[in-house]
């Protein structure tokens, strides 16, 4: 029964064939049914002419009016955009370029690293800001030694996220600086701190995943 | 292409407009061809790209980059043309199929059916009268040369589901082209 290769017809004519699957014998079978069968000859040969004609369909072309009408809505509901949201984005794009090197790399012998970043994590007699200086001094002085390595784009986007981290720290710093006793103030300038570190992790890795290629 | 990807979708997020036009103008001509299929009216086709858009302007803060932005784009707009037709069909009950209709058998022929000069407009005419379902699985196999695994993404179907479609449709294609 010729309905039986229905779904191999499709397959054959997407150019699956039996020799790409060895030890498949339906596969086989069909192809050796196909040699000697009209109807399914006949199947083939308008499906190959409709998958032809339809990949070759022009496209449509849109009105420039719909840009217009799409950005004017857009624009009607600004976003309030605040320094933190470039910074969230910065983060989110860095954190997940570097998911699947980050692992690799922490099973590599990055000794340097982790007592970099050990630093803010183990107690210390210094001041909380002053652990976050040295942990962000040593990752940069890791991060600036293996830029040169990183792809041209990617280096691009960490600089510029990692510019628009440090805006955010020295707005942080101002304003601690005009209301010292306010929490909300010093937790926003750890929370920038602790971006910055996560950020320079983050292209220590990636460095580490080019010099590791 | 992932990276650069999640860059465009990080500048978006952060209030880029620019970068929110470049997004546009990447992917707009085979989402608007696509749905101009799907709908069969450039007019409708536009107002669904629109709502598209401004969607993925909002949901943007959601795209983790598991799939390719371009994937997520297809599956934004597939949903909205499935729901414009849905509603379209509940209001004029147009026969035009639904997601889970299983399409007639149609005769085998002996001889090759489907002539072999025909024009772009038959083939587009053929295409508008197949039932969404398989239209949708076609259209993003053997127009747009999406690989079953990414239909099934895109349609959040199964492949073997995806390759069932696009079987109908051929079927129903040849039969159409074949009047």
């Amino acid at each position: 029964m010729c309905e039986t290769y229905d779904d191999l017809i499709d397959d054959y004519i997407d150019g699956t064939r039996a020799a790409d699957h060895p030890g498949d014998a339906r596969r086989a079978a069909f192809e050796s049914h196909l040699a000697g069968c009209t109807r399914c000859q006949a199947v083939v040969e308008d499906f190959t002419s409709i998958r032809r004609m339809a990949s070759a369909l022009e496209e449509h072309v849109p009105p420039p009016r719909l840009w217009a009408k799409i950005a004017g809505t857009i624009e009607e509901k600004p976003r309030r955009i605040s320094a933190w949201i470039p910074i969230a984005a910065a983060a989110s794009l860095a954190l997940a370029i570097a998911g699947s090197t980050w692992l690799a790399w922490m099973k590599s012998p990055a000794d340097t690293l982790r007592q970099v970043t050990a630093t803010v994590e183990e107690p210390s007699e210094a001041p909380a800001e002053t652990q976050y200086e040295q942990a962000i001094a040593g990752l940069q002085q890791l991060a600036d030694a293996r830029n040169a390595s990183l792809d041209p784009n990617t280096r691009a986007v960490l600089q510029r996220n990692l510019a628009a981290v440090d805006r955010a720290i020295d707005e942080s710093r101002a304003a601690l600086s005009d209301e010292p006793a306010s929490a909300f103030a010093q937790e926003s300038l750890f929370d920038a701190l602790d971006t910055k570190i996560a950020l320079l992790q983050d292209t220590v890795a990636l460095t580490a995943e080019d010099v590791n290629q | 292409m992932r990276t650069a990807d999640l860059e465009l979708a990080a500048r978006c997020r952060a209030g880029d407009a620019d970068a929110f036009e470049e997004l546009y103008r990447l992917h707009v001509r085979r989402l608007y061809s696509l749905a101009v299929r799907m709908i069969g009216s450039a007019d409708e086709a536009e107002d669904v790209l629109q709502e598209v858009f401004l969607q993925a302007h909002r949901k943007l803060a959601g795209f983790r980059g598991e799939s390719t932005l371009g994937t997520w784009l297809y599956r934004l707009t597939m949903n909205h043309c499935l729901d414009h037709l849905r509603g379209r069909q509940a209001k004029i009950s147009r026969a035009t199929g639904s997601l889970d209709e299983e399409g007639a058998v149609e005769p085998v022929a002996p001889t090759p059916v489907v002539p072999s000069a025909i024009s772009r407009m038959d083939l587009e005419r053929a295409i508008d009268l197949l039932p969404p379902g398989s239209k949708a699985a076609f259209l993003l196999h053997d127009v747009e040369g999406f690989e079953h695994r990414e239909i099934a993404e895109i349609l959040g179907v199964s492949e073997g589901t995806s390759k069932s479609q696009v079987h109908k449709a051929r079927m129903k294609l040849r039969m159409l082209l074949s009047r």
